[in-house]
């Protein structure tokens, strides 16, 4: 099969290659080159283009690569609104602040919906109930504008790809608009952190703060050693706060998911335009890409912080490193997908090892920042291995060595100890691909949460699995895509990753999912590049499928994130008087204090983790935990280690959702847990309030009463 | 065509001059009381794509389609990856305070806005395919 560059053209067969620049108004203007198979729909078609001058549209051809480019121009006589204007460039709407065509058809059709879920979502703001959360979390404390806002929005989405082509950029405010839409309502509203989990995280920064250093070989209590091994997030953090010259990082953390989702949506589709010209494609799949995102892993975490760098690397090896020679029958057309995008033209060994270099720092700031990405991006360029397109040895000796590097001297200790625990949970598929701790989710909210969960995953799959089928050239010219997405599957057999494998293998193979899911919700635009002929297509209800189908796959996809992403959120808000007592009891408490709490999943459970100990004593199977509730004061006190001359209990109410929700405790178990404590001898109360108590563990008091009683 | 270069190249030009002194903007703006959005924007904006921009610009003439797209993806995750490293290093060799975070990103922004934009290969104008060659596969 001999290689040849591009000879199609088909987009625009009766337009000759042209100089993509035209002259307007006397001055020679740059003009937008835009892909996506519509444009050679509208090739030579006039009409009134998005910033409201009357615009013809064509097909040129590179003389480079034979790359059809579209070209928007203002005819040279077209009057005031795009017309010669003596030697000056053109001024919209005759002149006037507001373009012309604004109120009329497309352009009406693209912004009007936007505008109007903004609206309706800004108005909305003031009704969320976050402090008055029930069962179904925040589910049923937004008010009904808001679920408006997000049917305005997924319409708006809708009519936007229908101009998708020649205007990307409106879909593209709309996967902006989704992600505000969606993920903004705690960082303008809540006067806390999300996720008590997080404050974990703000306590991290505050140690390196204050000590100045890392220490990556001292025990810390809490299991909060990994974070001084893999310390690179935090350190960043460090210097953000400072550079900020806020308090602490608490001030900006729920923001997080905004911007690490801004970041990653570049990414994705620099990483879908390298196997799609059709823009609808790429749109679609950034939006399907946002609406299955409910893992919660785009906080402000080391997790989703290297997640954007590991599909930056991948972005840059799909369009960088493709072998000469390698593409074969991919570069004749007719064993592509109509809207596939040809492969990316391939480097030499130089080339190569320059972008090897360029992405050492991106590879070093993963392997500084967490442990486990670094093994998820070498099992992906070990995945691309199988493609001879991508086959680049180089690239993942150099990942694996910079890996091999940080785990044996910054991570060395928990690195040695994984590996001497990996061969227990070597194959154990069942345990390792198990969500959470132990318990089963409880009550209304978490139930429909994990009921969505499970949906969600089922109805991405099933996509992408429905265009494994139907669009067999277009997985065929994406493999490598493919591949990436299916690569961090077999780690289930390798570790449970604290309960959190489960997840962490569907967030790096959702890229690719929601890509194929995409690709059997958009078929190939009506005429096409490659497309058939009109005839040749169907015209009955299968032809009609796609149609009727998009809208409302992306409706319910939009609508399962809701349960999935707020069903807890209960458990993830928590209000500030709350945290505030935890912080001011750790404060008060001295070195060496022994922290008691069910879990540690609330506001400040780690704080001054270097000061205090913790035990977490609820965070196991259910049984045990029924066994403990039976004299909870004697359990504690027999499990409180020799030696230890402080220990403190704190129970708050946030504990009792998550112990509850997560199923740790039975119904009813953490209050009948906190009335025998306070009532207990072995404990003193220090302070109680409704959502929460703090206890001292007193046993010698405990034996003075016993002493006079006995006495 | 021409003043069409001139335009695009004076775009680019003042990008990299606004580049060039970010670094340094972000690191006056820390005398500003803590907390005010004129100390905390420039300092995010700097850290978030600095120094990944002024490594990638100017691009050369001519590049291929999505080479724009491209080096705004990239300048995000670059910008703090050099943030990550440059905290790190710092926090083991115990010499973290913010002036220390800041120099050395604003430096090297500096010193790479005056320099070529880093090669991505696949974007050069010349990157096509080299040759016809025949023993090849479906990748």
């Amino acid at each position: 099969v001999q290689e040849s560059p591009r000879r199609d053209g088909q987009g625009a067969p009766d337009t000759p290659p042209r100089d993509p620049r035209r002259t307007v108004g006397g001055e020679t203007m740059r003009l937008p080159v835009l892909g996506g198979p519509t444009r050679a729909r509208t090739a030579g078609r006039s009409g009134t283009g998005t910033d409201g001058t009357a615009d013809t549209t064509a097909a040129a051809t590179t003389p480079e690569h034979g790359e059809t480019m579209q070209l928007r121009t203002v005819p040279e006589a077209a009057g005031p609104a795009g017309g010669t204007t003596g030697g000056r460039p053109p001024r919209k709407g005759g002149g006037g602040l507001i373009p012309d065509g604004l109120f009329k058809g497309d352009l009406l059709l693209s912004w009007a919906p936007l505008a109007a879920a903004v609206v309706l979502w800004t108005v909305s703001l003031p009704f969320v109930g976050h402090r008055t959360m029930g069962d179904y979390g925040l589910l049923d404390r937004m008010p009904f504008t808001y679920y408006l806002a997000l049917i305005t929005l997924t319409g708006g989405f809708l009519l936007s790809l229908r101009r998708a082509g020649t205007a990307p950029w409106w879909p593209a405010a709309y996967c902006v608009g989704l992600l505000f839409a969606l993920k903004a309502v705690p960082a303008v509203l809540y006067d806390a952190v999300r996720y008590p989990w997080a404050s974990k995280h703000d306590a991290v920064i505050n140690r390196l703060l204050m000590t100045g250093e890392v220490s990556p070989y001292t025990e810390q209590a809490g299991n909060m050693d990994a974070y001084e091994q893999w310390p690179g997030f935090f350190a960043l953090n460090a210097g953000m706060v400072r550079a900020f010259g806020v308090e602490a990082a608490a001030s900006y953390v729920n923001w997080a998911p905004i911007v690490i989702g801004l970041l990653l949506m570049l990414v994705l589709v620099v990483i879908y335009r390298t196997f799609t010209e059709d823009w609808r494609l790429v749109w679609v799949g950034v939006w399907i890409f946002q609406a299955a995102n409910w893992v919660g892993q785009d906080y402000l975490a080391p997790q989703g912080f290297t997640y954007l760098l590991h599909l930056t690397i991948i972005a840059i090896v799909f369009r960088n490193f493709v072998l000469p020679g390698s593409a074969g029958p991919l570069r004749d057309h007719s064993n592509l997908d109509p809207v596939a995008a040809p492969v990316p033209p391939p480097t030499t060994t130089r080339q190569r090892a320059l972008a090897v270099a360029m992405l050492v720092p991106l590879i070093f700031a993963i392997n500084s920042a967490h442990q486990l990405t670094p093994v998820m991006l070498c099992v992906c360029l070990g995945a691309l291995l199988f493609t001879r397109r991508y086959r680049n040895w180089g690239l993942l000796v150099t990942a694996g060595s910079i890996m091999l590097f940080w785990d044996l001297t910054m991570g060395r200790p928990l690195f040695m100890e994984t590996m001497g625990t990996i061969k227990d949970s070597l194959g154990r598929l069942m345990e390792n691909s198990r969500a959470g701790y132990a318990g089963q989710l409880t009550g209304p909210g978490p139930e429909l949460a994990g009921k969505a969960n499970i949906t969600m995953v089922l109805a991405v799959a099933l996509l992408a699995g429905i265009s494994l089928l139907a669009r067999r050239k277009l997985i065929r010219s994406a493999l490598p895509l493919g591949l990436v997405s299916v690569a961090p599957v077999p780690l289930f057999a390798v570790n449970d990753y604290g309960g959190e494998m489960l997840f962490r293998v569907y967030l790096f193979g959702l890229p690719g999912a929601a890509f194929f899911a995409a690709a059997a919700l958009v078929p190939p635009a009506v005429g096409g590049r490659r497309a058939k002929p009109r005839a040749a297509r169907g015209k009955g209800l299968g032809a009609k499928a796609p149609a009727i189908a998009l809208p409302l796959v992306l409706a319910a996809l939009v609508a399962g994130f809701m349960p999935s992403y707020y069903g807890k959120e209960k458990m993830y808000y928590t209000p500030p008087v709350e945290s505030a007592m935890v912080t001011r009891a750790i404060d008060n408490a001295p070195e060496g204090t022994l922290v008691l709490a069910t879990t540690g999943s609330f506001p400040q459970a780690l704080h001054r983790y270097d000061k205090v100990e913790q035990w977490f004593f609820a965070e196991q199977e259910l049984p045990e935990n029924e066994k403990m509730l039976q004299d909870p004061a004697k359990y504690l006190s027999d499990g409180i280690p020799r030696g230890v001359s402080s220990a403190i209990v704190i129970l708050t109410r946030t504990q009792d959702i998550y112990a509850a929700g997560e199923g740790l405790l039975p119904p009813g178990g953490f209050a009948d847990l906190r009335g025998k404590l306070e009532s207990s001898p072995l404990f003193t109360v220090v302070e109680a309030h409704p959502y929460g108590v703090v206890l001292k563990y007193t046993p010698e008091k405990a034996a003075e009463r016993s002493g006079g009683t006995s006495r | 065509m021409k003043p069409d270069l001139r335009l695009v190249a004076l775009d680019e030009k003042r990008l990299r001059v606004l580049l060039a002194a970010s670094g340094w903007i972000a690191l006056a703006v820390t005398l500003l009381p803590a907390g005010w959005p004129v100390r905390w924007l420039p300092a995010l904006a700097f850290i978030l794509l600095g120094p990944g921009l002024a490594l990638l610009l100017p691009r050369p003439r001519g590049e291929r389609d999505g080479a724009r797209l491209e080096m705004w993806a990239l300048a995000g995750p670059m910008s703090l990856s050099l943030g990550v490293l440059t905290a790190t290093l710092l926090l083991l060799l115990e010499v973290f305070s913010v002036a220390a975070f800041l120099i050395p990103l604003a430096l090297i922004t500096s010193v790479a806005a005056y320099l070529p934009g880093l090669p991505l290969p696949a974007a050069l104008p010349g990157a096509a395919e080299p040759g016809r060659r025949k023993h090849a596969d479906t990748g």
